[in-house]
């Protein structure tokens, strides 16, 4: 660590120069340094025998959650913009909660309230699917009442909304005086949709993952919780085959878009994916 | 100050309890990163109560000797003690990372790297909620986000103490502020800590600035004339029970994450940090000064900026487990390649730039440095970019039913 204990150093005259060389090189090299190198995000595949065919749809999806959502986020905007659907990633890195439960999950959805109507706004869906949080904190009453208000902001922006079920994850010592709030959400998001006369949908994803986080199946990263790139192209190709069901458009084939550019997402990186 | 002269180093203005708290503190550092000590993250709290500390004192002293602080030539100081050092890790740290790295590791320390070059990668890691992801493991440079807070305050607080440490009333006015900014940055932490990504106040400048600033106090003339105030016989217990309590913080906190950190917690290891180092420069050579001055934690203290910059790039690129040894057997190896790393790293670049080199100052110093920037831009770009996702994904088995 830069730390002297006693006064050090060569004539005061010839400091001038070496400090204004310091700042004018750090500076250069910021700017040379920054200003190349970067990796698009296109989602396009890096080689492919054949070009994939030009599909289009209506179908306009806006993307939310939290995290786990956001690791998913680039694999499904790969699968669905090669299947001709427009996709807005609205998930978010460290909340994305719509449930005013307790004060943390209030703090974070009201953020997540003040963006949808931003993205509503811009973006115009047509379908919100927002995949259920591990901050989604409350009791069911709060759940319940979320969810019906989450039902109709989307209803009233003429969209449908299809809540997804958080995949299966390991809860620590974090998570653990939450877990019956993470085991109610999914719970009361499918009684909001079946009593919601065609507006809410609720797709239980562990007809992909499983229920246990541990198992090869979830196709967890290292940390337990979130999914790697193996784990969030298998959740792109089942999202975009239900979906496709729902909202009349074909999927794509993994093999247009499983392996494009948006594999080098950083989240991966981040995430310690090999 | 008021060390006695049988525990300073000889020949130069180093108290040697300092330095000896420098080594102490890289090895919490050192031994928590390794996942053998859950609260030696606080070790980097202690580096920066030092830093506010030394710096605090040596610009105190020009201002009342020569009436005023030449500030360009204390930022050259402050560049060719950390530049030089901090440019060779990095130079050497990417072609390892492309040779023995995987590609996601090459890929960050890539971004990461022109954000350590203009000491800025702290806020970078802030807007990478690098906290949040728990990301530090994938990133060979992550350690530098102290480094970076440190050249802020550098740039930052001699402005301060020139402009209010001048006259009779001087130390007293940088006092004052010194006090009034650590409660503010105590403050700041509170309110950003309670957060779900908690990067903003563990690595942000002005929430960690409360140790600095506790440091800066520490050296201004009120606090010296409350040590003196204190007994002789008395500052060996009081030093003993200091240092028994940081060093039982180390030991018991259970990580970054445990509560109340954020919430006075880290503030009052900064103030026990700041109080011992008070006082083992009032009383340097009694028992404590004695001992935490000794020739290991002293040499120690001595390397550990080079042994800081290097143990992290050494273990992430170390295989786990190496030739079958893990745990304890592979961090003594890793914390032996830190040593030699960072011993040559002082004889060959920090010792000789600092005090040998003709070239390193003036307008020779100026080609030395503009020629260092270049390589360093030359290496950056020349590192192949990776693809860490290439291969990540089968598509047969997605296809499967």
């Amino acid at each position: 660590m830069p730390i002297e204990t006693g006064p050090r150093g060569l004539s005061p005259r010839r400091r001038r120069p070496l400090l204004l060389c310091v700042l004018a090189a750090t500076t250069v090299s910021a700017v040379a340094l920054t200003g190349c190198g970067a990796d698009s995000d296109s989602g396009v595949k890096r080689s492919s025998s054949s070009p994939p065919k030009e599909r289009k749809s209506d179908t306009k999806v806006l993307w939310m959650g939290d995290s786990i959502a956001g690791a998913e986020g680039p694999a499904l905007r790969a699968a669905l913009t090669a299947a001709g659907v427009e996709f807005e990633n609205a998930s978010s890195d460290g909340g994305g909660t719509v449930v005013n439960g307790d004060r943390m999950s209030r703090q974070l959805a009201k953020t997540t309230w003040k963006e949808l109507k931003k993205n509503i706004a811009a973006f115009r869906p047509n379908v919100i699917a927002y995949q259920i949080t591990t901050y989604d904190w409350g009791t069911r009453q709060q759940q319940r009442a979320s969810y019906e208000k989450f039902a109709k902001a989307a209803r009233d922006a003429g969209a449908e909304l299809v809540i997804v079920s958080a995949p299966p994850f390991k809860v620590d010592d974090f998570y653990k005086k939450y877990e019956s709030a993470i085991k109610s959400a999914p719970e009361v998001a499918e009684e909001v949709a079946e009593a919601g006369g065609g507006g809410v949908r609720f797709l239980d994803s562990a007809r992909l993952w499983g229920t246990d986080s541990g198992a090869a199946k979830a196709l967890r990263a290292p940390d337990g919780i979130h999914s790697c790139q193996q784990g969030s192209a298998a959740f792109a190709k089942w999202l975009g085959g239900e979906l496709g069901k729902r909202y009349g458009f074909a999927p794509a084939p993994p093999e247009e878009w499983a392996e494009g550019s948006w594999t080098d997402d950083e989240r991966f990186t981040k995430l310690g994916c090999k | 100050m008021t060390g006695g002269p049988a525990v300073r180093t000889a020949g130069r203005d180093h108290l040697a309890p300092l330095d000896g708290l420098r080594g102490f503190a890289v090895a919490a550092v050192l031994l928590f990163h390794a996942g053998h000590l859950s609260g030696g993250f606080l070790g980097v709290d202690l580096f920066f109560v030092l830093s506010g500390f030394l710096i605090t004192r040596l610009l105190l002293t020009e201002a009342a000797g020569r009436g005023r602080i030449d500030l360009a030539a204390f930022w050259g100081r402050r560049a060719r003690r950390l530049l030089p050092a901090l440019t060779v890790m990095g130079l050497l740290t990417l072609p390892a990372a492309w040779a023995f790295g995987s590609p996601a590791l090459l890929g960050s320390a890539l971004d990461d790297a022109p954000w350590v070059a203009v000491q800025g990668v702290n806020w970078h890691f802030i807007t990478e909620r690098i906290g949040y992801w728990n990301a530090s493991g994938t990133r060979l440079f992550s350690h530098l986000w102290s480094i970076a807070v440190e050249w802020q305050f550098y740039l930052a607080w001699p402005l301060v103490v020139a402009a209010a440490g001048r006259g009779r009333a001087g130390e007293r006015r940088v006092a004052v502020l010194a006090a009034a900014g650590a409660l503010a940055s105590a403050a700041l932490m509170r309110d950003l800590g309670d957060a779900v990504d908690t990067t903003r106040a563990y690595e942000g400048t002005d929430t960690r600035a409360f140790a600095l600033l506790l440091g800066a106090l520490a050296a201004t003339a009120p606090v010296r004339e409350l040590c003196a105030r204190v007994p002789r016989r008395a500052v060996d217990g009081i030093c003993a029970l200091l240092g028994g309590g940081l060093v039982a913080s180390w030991v018991l906190t259970g990580g970054q994450s445990s509560p109340g950190l954020f919430r006075g917690g880290m503030f009052a290891h900064s103030l026990a940090a700041a109080a011992l180092i008070a006082l083992l420069a009032r009383t340097a050579d009694g028992y404590v000064g004695r001992l935490v001055g000794s020739a290991v934690p002293r040499r120690l203290g001595e390397w550990s900026y080079s042994l800081y910059l290097w143990h992290w790039p050494v273990y992430l690129l170390l295989p786990d487990p190496v030739f079958g040894v893990g745990g304890w057997g592979r961090t003594a190896l890793a914390i032996g390649m830190s040593l030699v790393a960072a011993v040559l790293s002082k004889v060959w670049v920090e010792d000789p730039v600092r005090f040998r080199a003709g070239w390193a100052s003036g307008r020779r110093g100026l080609v030395a440095l503009s020629a260092a920037a270049a390589v360093a831009v030359v290496v950056w770009a020349a590192v192949p970019r990776p693809h860490p996702g290439a291969g990540t994904v089968d598509v047969n088995r997605l296809m499967a039913p």
